[in-house]
């Protein structure tokens, strides 16, 4: 099957210091190649500094790389104009870790839910409200919530939310980077149910980027571990946690507590 | 909600300050520039209830006031005739908030000159005077805060959110206007346009020339708020979406600034009517016979007037009530929560 | 060390751009010095025209400029139209009148800021700190004019102090401890001015520099220890709290500089303020921008001298 999004060989080099100091040149990815088929969750495990939220923001477009391509619906995304790519951006969403700075704290839910759709100038206003209310559903959020302002919302609302928005566009693609993670232990667990049922009941392809294994061995179909710009292991959970290869996935499965090499995940962590 | 209630309080405070100075046509018995040669420098006039007789009146009156034969304003009430002051009298014509036509003041006392607050050396009621000169100095004020806050804002934004060398020239820029002593800067710039222009004009320059030395510290306040939120993730999403430059400027950035705008213009207004008072008090502002308080105060520099005629100080103390509305508003303002901050 | 010498290139940059800034509105003002003579019939065209060449008012911009600067070099400001002498001299004795009073002002704001500030942080929310908020915003409300003014007139009327100038007519004939009682009483007026303008700022932020210093686990540690209450306010608190205050007192400088000018004026103390205003409403360009530029550097050295006090108190500053 055709994949969805394939990486050949992409580098991002990044200038570390400014002006007159600038010498040290930090290969933030380091020639690294994968693909995504549709409808699976590929889980990229890495330590902070991997090079893993790099490589989100140059896959959500956010960065453009130093060189490489990445092909995304028959086209190399890393060389569009930004024109070009205004059509491709509603197709890969990017949901960062801190809904705190992810949403504008002074509007409401169901403005920040409409906000792209807006943007996109493809809807009617009340079709546009309907719509509204109707992707806060389905991220499990009620209509009472949806005058509420971002700032008045709990953490795990305020990341579900985030997530109503991504889908707003109905995106092919969904990057999730270290989304989960400055959630607590049980609201962690119902949004990862949250992104299985989503998964099943709209086909979407899921990029789940974390530094925590335990996550990604529940969550995701395949898993690559990312170590200093490169990916050095890629494949699924079972084998990966039973054999591992390299050297980082080795020290990712020393830091995970013993008990829990188990598919399922409870309410307690 | 205290500080709510408190913020509220001020504003109705200045609402009302301001709005008597918008009556002023209502307000004042007299128009402005009406003289009455006869009696220059007369002090304030003595409202009685018991005249002569001893008789009581329930009707405030006054006595007409005639000049001391063989001296110079140096006056006797003439006790002869009691002048009984009336309300809601016809009087001069002026213009109600500038728009509609009205001859209807609020008290008068025909045939005698009720002059509350004393007259000036071309016999004009200080009262009159001192109401329509607030006008004058408070609408100085007023707008040239909106100038300096629409310059700040503009410059603020245009060098926090593109920055690079657009940024640095702004801000060495911004630098240069702060190292400067405010009022040097403000005469110099003054000094550097023509001298004799005509009361509109002279305004109307002057209004300019105070809202453009300011500009500085607010653009630098504006450009920190918008530098703070251009990297925020929700930025960068709405970006993610589609959105343009100018829609994530308006829609997500500039509502962040309403709260240093509104704090610099409580700051900025009596800043700036103070400026307008020191520059007509110097000569360089609004000139006669437009009234404003610095003009007016201006009498004092000549010795005989600050001996001898001490109601001439009046105009000075106006000011002190709407420095305490505009000081209040700004500490209520900074108390009060700004709603994007995460409770 | 890279610290000074930054801050002392800032300051040059500075005093350059205004320089030039200045010499470029006053150049294209409209109209000159010699505007007033050219409408007076008694003077013949040619006598403008020739005083004009005389002056060299009828070079390009950018040569004058260039002329300007240098000569201000050399230390020659140029030449006042209106008093007929040299600019130079002029500004100097003006500014050194404005200087004394400035300082005298800046010495006794901060001398009352500081112990009213520290008591007041020492006894928050009790009596002390009310009253000194109270007297603050009192302060505050009253702008610098009303109280210029007001005290004016309680001196014409009260006739207990001089209501203008530098010293009396017979200044010369006194004996010393009389000029300086002379000096003095024509001082203080001006000074009560700038000090009470000043103070309300000045006290607030010591106070509240000084009330985050006196929560502090080290200071606490230090009262543990036994250390005398004056001692520690000032030997230990105060400098902790000494860098905001610094820098507001380069600040303060400038906002004294600015508040100068028209107290100067509004109580005839012969300093560069009225000399200011008089050669604008003339139109004497080289005073204008000689009065400009002098405060101009004022402020900057002032600035300059608060650097050096943060280079010396802070030792964060000299790590850099």
């Amino acid at each position: 099957m055709q994949p969805l999004i394939q990486v050949e060989s992409l580098r991002k080099l990044y200038r570390s210091g400014k002006g007159l100091n600038s010498g040290h040149v930090v290969p933030a990815i380091n020639e690294v190649s994968f693909s995504i088929a549709p409808g699976i969750t590929l889980a990229l495990v890495g330590e902070s500094g991997s090079g893993k939220t790099t490589l989100a923001l140059c896959l959500a477009c956010f960065e453009r790389p130093t060189s490489g391509r990445i092909w995304f619906g028959g086209r190399d995304i890393a060389a569009l104009e930004e024109k070009q790519l205004r059509v491709v951006r509603p197709q890969i969403q990017l949901v960062f870790q801190d809904p705190a700075s992810s949403l504008n704290p002074r509007l409401t839910a169901h403005e920040i839910v409409t906000e792209p759709l807006l943007l996109q100038r493809n809807w009617q206003e009340r079709q546009m409200r309907e719509r509204g209310f109707a992707l806060l559903e389905r991220v499990g959020l009620s209509r009472e919530v949806a005058t509420c302002r971002a700032r008045e919302l709990s953490g795990g609302q305020r990341q579900r939310l985030v997530i109503a928005r991504a889908l707003s566009l109905e995106p092919k693609l969904l990057i999730l980077d270290e989304a989960l993670s400055a959630l607590d232990c049980s609201t962690q667990a119902q949004i990862a149910n949250l992104l299985v049922e989503l998964q099943t009941s709209s086909a979407l392809t899921f990029l789940f980027i974390t530094h925590d294994l335990v996550m990604a061995a529940h969550l995701a179909d395949e898993i690559a571990v990312m170590n200093r710009g490169q990916i050095v292991e890629q494949g699924v959970p079972e084998k990966l946690l039973a054999s591992p290869q390299h050297e980082a996935t080795r020290s990712l499965i020393a830091g995970m507590p013993r008990a829990i090499v188990r598919p399922h995940m409870s309410g307690a962590c | 909600m205290t500080k709510r209630r408190k913020l509220v309080k001020w504003l109705v405070v200045l609402g009302a300050l301001h709005g008597v100075v918008a009556c002023a046509g209502f307000l004042s018995p007299y128009d402005p520039t009406e003289q009455d040669r006869e009696r220059p420098y007369a002090p304030p006039v003595r409202l009685h209830f018991r005249d002569t007789q001893r008789r009581f009146h329930i009707r405030p009156f006054l006595y007409p006031l005639r000049v001391r034969e063989g001296s110079f304003a140096q006056f006797d009430e003439d006790t002869a005739r009691v002048t009984p002051v009336r309300f809601f009298v016809d009087g001069s014509s002026y213009r109600l908030l500038g728009l509609v036509p009205c001859r209807l003041h609020l008290f008068g006392a025909f045939p005698a000159r009720i002059c509350l607050l004393g007259t000036d050396g071309y016999g004009r009621d200080q009262l009159s005077r001192i109401l329509y000169g607030g006008q004058v100095s408070l609408a100085a004020g007023l707008l040239g805060a909106g100038i300096t806050l629409l310059f700040g804002l503009g410059i603020g934004t245009a060098a926090g959110y593109y920055g690079g060398w657009r940024d640095d020239v702004l801000m060495r820029l911004a630098e240069l206007f702060m190292a400067l002593p405010w009022l040097y800067l403000l005469l110099g710039l003054r000094a550097f346009l023509p001298l004799s222009v005509r009361p509109t004009q002279a305004f109307l320059l002057i209004v300019i020339v105070i809202g453009l030395v300011g500009w500085a510290r607010p653009a630098r306040l504006i450009r920190s708020v918008v530098l703070s939120f251009k990297e925020r993730d929700f930025v960068r999403a709405a970006r993610g979406f589609g959105a343009s430059d100018g829609y994530i400027l308006i829609r997500h950035i500039l509502p962040e600034t309403s709260s240093v705008l509104l704090t610099q213009a409580a700051i900025l207004v009596p800043q700036y009517i103070l400026a307008e008072m020191a520059l007509s008090f110097l000569g360089l502002g609004v000139p006669e016979p437009l009234a404003s308080w610095g003009n007016l105060l201006a009498n004092l520099r000549q010795y005989s007037v600050l001996m001898s005629y001490w109601w001439m100080y009046l105009p000075a103390v106006a000011i002190v009530p709407f420095f305490i509305g505009y000081l209040g508003l700004a500490s209520a303002l900074q108390e009060w929560a700004d709603p994007s901050k995460w409770a | 060390m890279r610290f000074l010498l930054r801050r002392l290139a800032h300051a040059a940059f500075l005093l350059f751009a205004v320089s030039i800034l200045t010499y470029l509105f006053a150049s294209l003002a409209p109209g000159d010095y010699f505007d007033e003579m050219r409408l007076n019939p008694q003077i013949a065209p040619q006598t403008v025209v020739a005083l004009r060449a005389q002056y060299r008012l009828d070079r390009p911009l950018p040569l004058r400029y260039v002329r300007w600067l240098d000569s201000v070099v050399h230390g020659d400001l140029g030449y006042s139209f209106s008093y007929n002498s040299s600019v130079a001299p002029l500004l100097l004795v003006r500014a050194r009148n404005t200087l004394v009073l400035t300082l005298t002002a800046a010495l006794l704001a901060w001398g009352l800021a500081l112990p009213l500030g520290v008591r007041s942080a020492e006894h928050v929310g009790r009596l002390p700190d009310a009253l000194v908020s109270w007297m603050t915003a009192g302060l505050l409300v009253v702008p610098d004019v009303v109280l210029a003014l007001g005290l004016l007139l309680f001196a014409a009327r009260s006739g207990w102090f001089p209501t203008g100038g530098l010293v009396s007519i017979d200044f010369d004939s006194l004996s010393l401890g009389r000029k300086l009682l002379d000096l003095v009483l024509h001082i203080m007026l001006p000074v009560s001015v700038l000090v009470l303008t000043a103070l309300p700022v000045l006290v607030r932020h010591v106070r509240s520099a000084m009330a985050g210093v006196l929560e502090a686990p080290f200071l606490q540690t230090a009262r543990g220890h036994g250390i005398p209450r004056r001692r520690l306010l000032y030997r230990y608190a105060l400098p902790a709290a000494a860098n905001p205050l610094i820098s507001l007192f380069g600040f303060s400088v400038g906002t004294l500089l600015s508040g100068s000018l028209l107290v100067e004026v509004v109580m005839s103390w012969p300093g560069l303020g009225p000399l200011l205003v008089e050669a604008i409403l003339s139109r004497d360009l080289y005073v204008v921008i000689g009065g400009v530029l002098l405060s101009t550097l004022f402020l900057v050295i002032g600035n300059l001298i608060a650097d050096l006090l943060l280079y010396w108190a802070d030792p964060r500053i000299r790590v850099e």
